[in-house]
């Protein structure tokens, strides 16, 4: 990705802003920009979520391969998680391989769903050694306004809960079935703005900011991954600051998983 | 072109298996607006096809080699996402989608007043979110949209519709399994207000007459998308 | 240098920075309510009118080329276009970035498709050979006037001039252009008022940067207010 030049005036400004205990946008420290999420958005896909953050819209799809078990875990199916951020998606995404940016982004999300255990990869196995199901989730952004990460962690989960094996296209039942979601991981995004951490920083937070740290929680408050990105320090108080911010804001999102897979 | 003449796809009053008559399009709808951080966008939503494009530009051509010194080049991607399909797609190089690129940035160099803007480039990126059939009309469509969203100086916009042959039937506007089955299909991208075509491509077997037929289907069916694509612009943003 | 060029296949056409009724604020010059139209609507015969900005005559016909709302003045029929790129002009006053510099120039986004150039001579202050950065770094952001543009959009500013000078304070915000004249207002009315109401020095460039400079709370309700006026133009939509 092409990195655009950081304006001094804006860093000094979101400095001001944050002696002020204020935020470019008139937001809150630890306010979200609005949130929305729809499932099952897109027919071909298994499953299917959009998220929209502010101005950052992102899809999330879920397809299913037949695989051959690993040797070392016979009775076992597989989770592939990846991310793509193509040139659709801001002026300085630029086509080709994919960019270290968007491939941490998908491990981060990877790493937060496989980790949770919620799904049951011991359930995806057909046939012992043989064949089993594969999951394969892709995370697509369309527009980047900041905080992809979150937005693609909450498309993702969404996705996969309402997705159906489909036992029908591959002739192996006469019905299509859920897949197993068991719990929901949601992963809270920081990002040092102004000397200090806020919630959800938007595309000119990120430009003008330092460094950022997701977490992800499970059910039980669980963690289930954390990543530092970016240049930058923090401190021991810093970060339990966020960790009890994360515990409340996951469960608001958690509830509004809950709540669009009741609806669908 | 599949060509398998047994499967009835048409029955002998006219009815294809999705309930349109021979000349019925898909229901077409088109929204402004969708990609926030875009100069223009359009999102097409065709039957299932579900199409977004976002224009950026016009923008200093890189790398230098590419630059024109007379005019603006245009830099179109289509790219149909991993979960657009019934099958995975492997993201990645493509040779399908590298022509189409190329035929939709041919069909719409036509009509976009390059000339404006020399030694830039305008970025337009079509991504395929759900494939149905069609998908180059839609994403061709889609750009013409997003193009006049953005604000980019053209003679005309582009209209692209196909139509084909199933059953020994000329239809208008194949979907997935007339698509799969059919024996012929006529894409073609319309300037609806001279009637005049900057992208034909075809594949199959039509006799003189039924190529004539789907030409006409083509160009009934682009003066109704046109509207819809005018109504968009003129409604305002989603 | 003649009003219009006349391109390859015949048809004429005026590049943005010679026409007449572009302002760079878009609605500056506003009239009646006018009609919407799409790229390629006919605009009827070309006889006695001339085409504007955004309008192309073929076969004596006029022809739309832009989305946006079309202003018949008489004898000009132009398009107001709804979205568009910043392409400067002569004399426009804007507020640019760093973004890069050789010995003796400054490179400067100013928003256009192009950096805008900045030689030494026409810079801030003196410097020795070699002593671009030490006037103004990457990233530091200046208030400037276009000398000069080229055929291809390509410009040249400069900071000698009235107030012209680097930023040093405040808060830059970024604004649509064609939302610019909502923003000033008839006679610069709704541009004193926001003033007034925020005791800050405000200062907003044609190429939609806005720079709001004095005291803390005075900047905060200064975006408040450039924000909701923002908002109101995009939930109106086009029927504004």
């Amino acid at each position: 990705m092409a990195i655009p030049i950081v304006p001094q005036l804006l860093r000094a400004h979101l400095a001001e802003l944050a002696e002020n205990d204020e935020r470019h946008d008139g937001r809150a420290r630890w306010e979200s920009r609005n949130t929305e999420l729809e499932i099952g958005v897109l027919r071909n896909a298994e499953g299917s979520a959009k998220v929209r953050i502010g101005d950052t819209i992102v899809y999330a799809g879920v397809k299913f391969q037949i695989m051959t078990p690993y040797p070392d875990r016979p009775n076992q199916g597989g989770l592939m998680c990846s991310a793509e951020i193509r040139p659709v998606a801001g002026p300085n995404w630029e086509p080709g391989p994919p960019s270290p940016e968007s491939i941490e982004l998908g491990r981060v999300v990877d790493r937060g769903i496989r980790e949770s255990g919620c799904i049951d990869v011991d359930n995806l196995c057909i046939i012992p050694g043989e064949k089993a199901w594969q999951v394969i989730l892709d995370l697509f952004a369309i527009s980047d306004d900041g905080n992809l990460f979150d937005a693609f962690a909450l498309a993702g989960i969404a996705a996969l809960k309402s997705a159906m094996l489909p036992e029908v296209k591959f002739e192996m039942s006469d019905s299509d079935r859920p897949l197993p979601v068991s719990k929901t991981p949601i992963m809270c995004s920081y990002h040092k703005v102004g000397g200090r951490f806020v919630y959800d920083a938007d595309g000119r937070e990120e430009l003008g900011g330092d460094e950022r740290i997701h977490i992800t929680l499970g059910d039980d408050d669980h963690v289930h991954s954390l990543q530092k990105g970016l240049k930058g320090i923090f401190t021991e108080n810093e970060f339990s600051e966020i960790m009890e911010h994360a515990q409340s804001r996951c469960k608001e999102l958690r509830e509004m998983v809950h709540n669009a897979e009741e609806a669908d | 072109m599949g060509g398998y003449g047994d499967v009835q796809m048409i029955d002998e009053n006219g009815i294809r298996v999705d309930g349109r008559g021979p000349g019925d399009l898909r229901p077409v709808s088109i929204e402004t607006g969708v990609i926030p951080v875009a100069d223009g966008s359009a999102r097409v939503i065709w039957g299932t096809n579900h199409a977004v494009a976002a224009v950026y530009g016009p923008m200093e051509c890189h790398p230098r080699k590419i630059q024109r010194q007379d005019r603006a080049v245009l830099d179109v991607r289509y790219n149909m996402a991993p979960f657009s399909t019934t099958d995975r797609m492997r993201p990645g190089f493509n040779r399908r989608s590298r022509e189409i690129s190329k035929v939709t940035a041919d069909a719409l160099e036509s009509v976009v007043l390059l000339e404006m803007y020399p030694r830039c480039k305008v970025r337009v990126e079509i991504e395929i979110l759900c494939a149905e059939a069609g998908t180059r009309c839609v994403g061709l469509t889609a750009a013409s949209v997003a193009l006049a969203h953005a604000g980019i100086p053209m003679t005309d916009m582009v209209v692209s519709v196909a139509s084909g042959k199933i059953n020994d039937v000329v239809v208008c506007d194949l979907n997935k399994e007339e698509d799969n089955y059919g024996e012929a299909d006529l894409p073609m991208g319309i300037l609806p207000n001279s009637g005049e075509l900057v992208f034909l491509q075809m594949d199959g077997d039509l006799s003189q007459a039924e190529f004539q037929q789907a030409w006409d289907y083509n160009m009934e069916a682009a003066m109704v998308v046109h509207q819809i694509m005018v109504d968009a612009l003129k409604g305002g943003d989603a | 240098m003649s009003a219009s060029m006349v391109m390859k296949d015949g048809r004429v056409a005026r590049p943005d920075n010679m026409s007449v009724s572009n302002d760079a604020g878009g609605p500056r010059n506003q009239g009646r309510a006018s009609l919407l139209v799409a790229p390629g609507e006919d605009l009827g015969e070309s006889e006695g009118h001339e085409a504007g900005h955004g309008v192309l005559e073929m076969d004596g016909r006029l022809r739309a080329t832009k989305h946006g709302r079309v202003n018949d003045n008489g004898t000009e029929i132009a398009i107001e276009p709804l979205r568009t790129a910043y392409i400067p002009r002569p004399s426009d006053l804007v507020i640019g970035y760093v973004e890069g510099c050789t010995n003796n120039i400054w490179f400067i986004d100013i928003g256009a498709p192009f950096n805008a150039i900045l030689p030494m001579s026409l810079g801030p202050g003196k410097a020795a050979f070699g002593g671009t950065r030490s006037i103004m770094d990457i990233g530091e952001a200046v208030l400037c006037r276009v000398q000069e543009v080229e055929e291809t959009h390509s410009s040249v500013v400069t900071m000698k001039g009235m107030g012209l000078r680097k930023i040093r304070s405040g808060n830059i915000e970024q604004v649509d252009p064609h939302l610019l004249g909502r923003l000033i207002g008839k006679g610069g009315k709704a541009l004193r008022q926001l003033k007034e109401d925020t005791d800050c020095r405000i200062i907003v460039a044609d190429n939609g940067r806005v720079w709001i400079d004095g005291e803390f709370d005075g900047i905060v309700s200064a975006r408040d207010q450039l924000k909701a006026m923002s908002d109101d133009a995009k939930s109106i939509g086009v029927d504004a």
